[in-house]
Order: structure tokens, then C-alpha cells, then sequence
């Protein structure tokens, strides 16, 4: 399903967070969404399903408008796992919690095991979920969410507060929803979670679109260093360093890199 | 001189939970920066919260030990994780907001002023002093907690994953901050960021399970369980170590040896 913003302002009384912006998510691809804090990333998400209402301009989710729908019916479309897990758990055990959405918008537990497989939480089952970690609570939401099985899933920085393992079950599990031809949309500053999971970059400052296109097309720009700059951003290892190294290629994991390296040259290793 | 000493110390959060910290033995010394590192669950955050002298107020909770302040009148100042419920919302401008623990803690109001003035200047978020903390961005709110903590001028200054919404800008000032209060105020940080604790730890106590796995100098603790424990990104240490190396890496360092073991390892797997 994709999700088209037309022309959109965004104010929170008389300051503006998003200013006539205009772009098209098409349907099942993955799209990082980039910037400051303050740029305007979370409002994108929150105007996707409805919760906030365009100042001006419309946001389309497939061929709904979202100002003729209430946010219940946009739900069945579109699920959006907040920034802050604490405002989205409320049951008293992790199952409830995974199942309410579920039973709610009555799209069936199709995806339920692969996600509590996934994100490993068949354990914690029978907790309570404020008896967790405040990670463990965020991979309780991101589940709660991800289970629900929308076309469209969105996350506001999944990895916030998660252990490198944990930010690979969440990977892995984004993985699985893309194979699915889900469309996802992701807010994070953690790039290098991020970058191997997306394939379009949307770039935001104060409110306005810097770049929206193909990650391969960003990290081959010439001035990339400087619009990362610009934009308060620090410019990833992996294609950093493939740009370094002259790789034809951007890469963005370590494998892609040493795919490139072998591609370019021979390497001797130092077994030792 | 130590700031606050550990003896014995376990937690529980109610008799039928598992114990968050167990038998902690720990003496934090005055202007010394102490990482606690481990993966979720490990009890950093309870560590923090007992540091802070909170861990009191449950009611049902299970403690034995001591967390002694031989000096009791020490100001302590917690970031908590979960900053969001840290914010009072009882006031309307961000400005206000910051001033609040200034107002009760009886200073004049030239100094209130002027402390809140430095410290949105030192976290570089003047631009938010008149806005309304409600209509703030996650990360945002985050940097108005870490500025009404060091508005406070503390002698402990706790943060709990202090980065985790924060932008790469925003962390980089932040890690530029805590680096220059080091040596002047003692800092107790619970993060998994390597660039953040390549920087400013002095000591490093990791935790598995609720209890100190390893504790010593940044080298020691990352070569005996630093990379089991939380799965460092090590080449990512590495990177981040060399980018801002002024005469080079050094062989020694922790982040090239991570670095240069993760990478033999993947280029290893290539084989």
C-alpha cells in the first residue's frame, strides 16, 4: 500500500513542523526517514494514520484520504509502534498485549508466531510487561505492532535504548515483514541499523525535504559529506569507508564492504 | 575520597521477582566517570536508581546491604531512562521548566536566570527556551532533562542511556559536555555507546544478571568481558576510535584491538 503526502503543512500551534512537503511512498518498499531531533520525522508518522491532521495539503494512505477517516479505521492500514513504548503498553502480560491489536482490527494472528519467534519473547509470555526492561518493553511494542499485519508499518526509533543483539532481532524481524511486501517506514538515527534494511532515504530539515530518492543514490553524492553535515549527521562506516576505498559500489554492511573489497582487489589475510 | 559505597547491596522489585542487583560491592570515587555496562536487563538501570537513593520507595520491594553516602550531603541528579515521564509539564515554557528544581532548591533568581541561560547555551537549545516541553520532539524532550540535570551543578550526576533519541550532532555535544565536567564532578552513566566510553570512562563495571561481572579501567573490563557482554559493534569502535585518533590509533587501545579481531574474524568468514 503506498502513502503519498500532497503539498502538506504541519503546524503544533503557531510552530510549523512540516512545510509544504510532498513525496510518494510506493508500496512495499522501505523508506528511512532522517534529520534532527525537532525536524519533523515523528509528525510525518503520526500524520500517515490520521492521529494528526494536515494544516494544510492531504496525506493519502493507498486511496484514503486521512482527514475522511478516524484514526480506528486507518488503524486496519497502517500500525505505527511510538517512540516511547510507554505510551503504547498497557495490558498485563505480554501475550494480551501482542493479541490486542490483533483481535482489534480482526486481521487474524497470521504473523503473531513469526514474531514472538523472532523477537524471541515466547519467555516473557506470562509477564507483566512492566516488569521488563525498558528494552524489553520496546521489543514488546514493536511486536504488539508488527503482529498486527497492516500493509503499512511504521517504527519511531525502534533501536532507542536495545543491545546490538537486540537491535539484530529487530533487523531481522524487518527482514521478514519486507520479504512480505510490507511497506515500511522507519525513523532512526542509528544508521547503521538502518541503512541495510531501507531502500529510500528521506531526508528532513526544519520541517522541509533535503532529499527524498534511493540510498545508493544519496551515499554517491558528491557533496554527501556535507549535506550529512548540514544536517546533523554523521556519515556511516560502511559507506564511508567503501567511498575511501574508491568501491564502485556504496555498501552498507560489512559483508557488502569485504564484497566489494574482494571484487576490487585480493586480499591476504593475516591469520594470526 | 569515595561518594557512594555499594556494601553488600542486593534488589528486588517484589519477594517473587529475581533479584535486579545482587551483592553489589562497589566504592565510586569523588570526580571519577563510572560506566555501567551489560546487556538489557543486566540491572543497570536499578543500579542507577539505587545510586540515586530511589530504590527506597517501593513498597513491596526485597533489599539487604548498604548504598552509603559517607558524605550525606551530596546533591545527586538522575537522567532516567524513560525521560519522558521526567518532565513535569507543570510549566509552560521549556525556560521554566529547567528553572524548576532551581526554584526549589532556593537559589536567587539572577542565579536561576543565569544558570538556565548557560546551560540551553552548553546543550545548544536556546532556540527551545519559550516553547512548550509538550510540543517538543522525543529527542528534544531528552535534551531538556539532560539540561535540567546539569542546571543543578550536582556532585553526582547519574544518566541513564542519555543518548538513546538523541541525533549524532546532539551526541557529539553531549559527549563534548560530559568530557569537560570529567575530573570535576563524579559521573555515573549506564550506556552501551563505545564511542561515549571510549571518551569519558575512567571505570567501567559490567553487569550480567544483576551482579559485577568485571570492573577496572576501560582496557581491562573490554579485554576480559566487554564485547561478550553487551556484543560491542567492534568495528564500528575501531572506525569511530581512528576518525578521531589525533596521532593515529594506538596498537594498545581497546577499540583497535576489538577493531583489528572483528576484522580478521569477518574477513576470516570470507574466506
Amino acid at each position: 500500500m503506498r502513502v503519498a503526502f500532497d503539498s502538506v503543512t504541519f503546524s503544533y500551534g503557531e510552530y510549523p513542523a512540516l512545510k509544504t512537503v510532498s513525496f510518494e511512498i510506493e508500496s512495499g518498499t522501505t523508506t528511512l526517514i532522517v534529520g534532527r531531533n525537532g525536524s519533523g520525522k515523528s509528525t510525518i508518522l503520526k500524520l500517515m494514520n490520521g492521529i494528526l491532521k494536515p494544516t494544510a495539503g492531504r496525506v493519502v494512505l493507498g486511496e484514503t484520504d486521512t482527514r475522511t477517516k478516524k484514526v480506528s479505521e486507518l488503524s486496519r492500514s497502517y500500525a505505527l509502534c511510538f517512540q516511547n513504548p510507554d505510551d503504547q503498553l498497557f495490558a498485563d502480560t505480554v501475550s494480551r498485549e501482542l493479541t490486542f491489536g490483533i483481535d482489534n482490527i480482526g486481521t487474524g494472528r497470521n504473523l503473531l508466531d513469526l514474531v514472538i519467534d523472532t523477537l524471541e519473547l515466547r519467555p516473557i509470555l506470562s509477564s507483566n510487561p512492566y516488569s521488563l526492561s525498558y528494552a524489553m518493553r520496546r521489543l514488546v511494542a514493536i511486536g504488539s505492532v508488527a503482529a498486527m499485519d497492516t500493509p503499512v508499518l511504521a517504527l519511531d526509533e525502534p533501536t532507542a535504548g536495545l543491545s546490538f543483539r537486540e537491535k539484530e532481532k529487530v533487523a531481522l524481524l524487518l527482514q521478514k515483514l519486507k520479504s512480505r511486501k510490507k511497506t515500511l517506514v522507519i525513523v532512526s538515527h542509528d544508521l547503521n541499523f538502518a541503512l541495510p534494511i531501507c531502500q529510500k532515504i528521506l531526508l528532513l530539515s526544519k520541517g522541509s525535504i533535503l532529499f527524498f530518492g534511493n540510498r545508493g543514490e544519496f551515499f554517491s553524492k558528491e557533496d554527501i559529506r556535507q549535506v550529512m553535515r548540514a544536517s546533523g549527521m554523521t556519515f556511516p562506516i560502511y559507506p564511508r569507508m567503501a567511498r575511501a576505498l574508491g568501491l564502485t559500489q556504496p555498501a552498507f554492511t560489512c559483508n557488502e564492504l569485504l564484497i566489494g573489497l574482494k571484487a576490487a582487489t585480493t586480499i591476504k589475510l593475516d591469520s594470526n | 575520597m569515595n561518594i557512594l559505597i555499594f556494601e553488600q547491596y542486593s534488589y528486588s522489585y517484589a519477594p517473587d521477582l529475581q533479584a535486579a542487583l545482587k551483592d553489589i560491592n562497589l566504592e565510586i570515587k569523588k570526580d571519577e566517570c563510572t560506566v555501567i555496562l551489560g546487556p538489557s536487563g543486566a540491572g543497570k538501570t536499578t543500579f542507577c536508581l539505587a545510586a540515586a537513593g530511589l530504590l527506597t520507595s517501593y513498597p513491596a520491594s526485597v533489599s539487604s546491604g548498604t548504598v552509603k553516602k559517607p558524605v550525606p550531603t551530596i546533591r545527586t541528579a538522575l537522567v532516567m531512562q524513560n525521560f519522558y515521564s521526567q518532565i513535569t509539564y507543570l510549566r509552560n515554557t521549556v525556560f521554566e521548566e529547567v528553572a524548576f528544581p532551581l526554584e526549589n532548591m532556593g537559589l536567587p533568581r539572577p542565579e536561576i536566570f543565569k544558570r538556565v541561560n548557560d546551560v540551553l547555551s552548553q546543550m545548544k537549545i536556546q532556540h527551545l527556551a519559550m516553547r512548550n516541553p509538550l510540543e517538543l520532539s522525543g529527542g528534544e524532550k531528552q535534551k531538556i532533562v539532560i539540561a535540567t540535570a546539569l542546571a543543578q551543578k550536582p556532585d553526582v550526576l547519574i544518566l541513564d542511556e542519555p543518548l538513546s533519541q538523541l541525533d549524532p550532532e546532539s551526541t557529539s555535544y553531549l559527549s563534548d559536555i560530559l568530557h569537560q565536567l570529567k575530573g570535576s564532578i563524579t559521573i555515573i552513566i549506564a550506556e552501551n555507546d563505545p564511542y561515549l566510553i571510549l571518551k569519558i570512562a575512567d571505570k567501567i563495571a559490567a553487569l550480567s544478571n544483576g551482579e559485577i561481572v568485571s570492573y577496572g579501567d576501560v582496557s581491562t573490563v573490554f579485554n576480559s568481558v566487554g564485547g561478550k557482554l553487551v556484543e560491542l559493534p567492534a568495528w564500528s569502535i575501531c572506525a569511530r576510535e581512528y576518525e578521531t585518533a589525533e596521532d593515529g590509533l594506538s596498537s594498545s587501545s581497546p577499540g583497535y584491538i576489538l577493531g583489528y579481531k572483528a576484522a580478521l574474524k569477518k574477513l576470516g568468514g570470507q574466506k
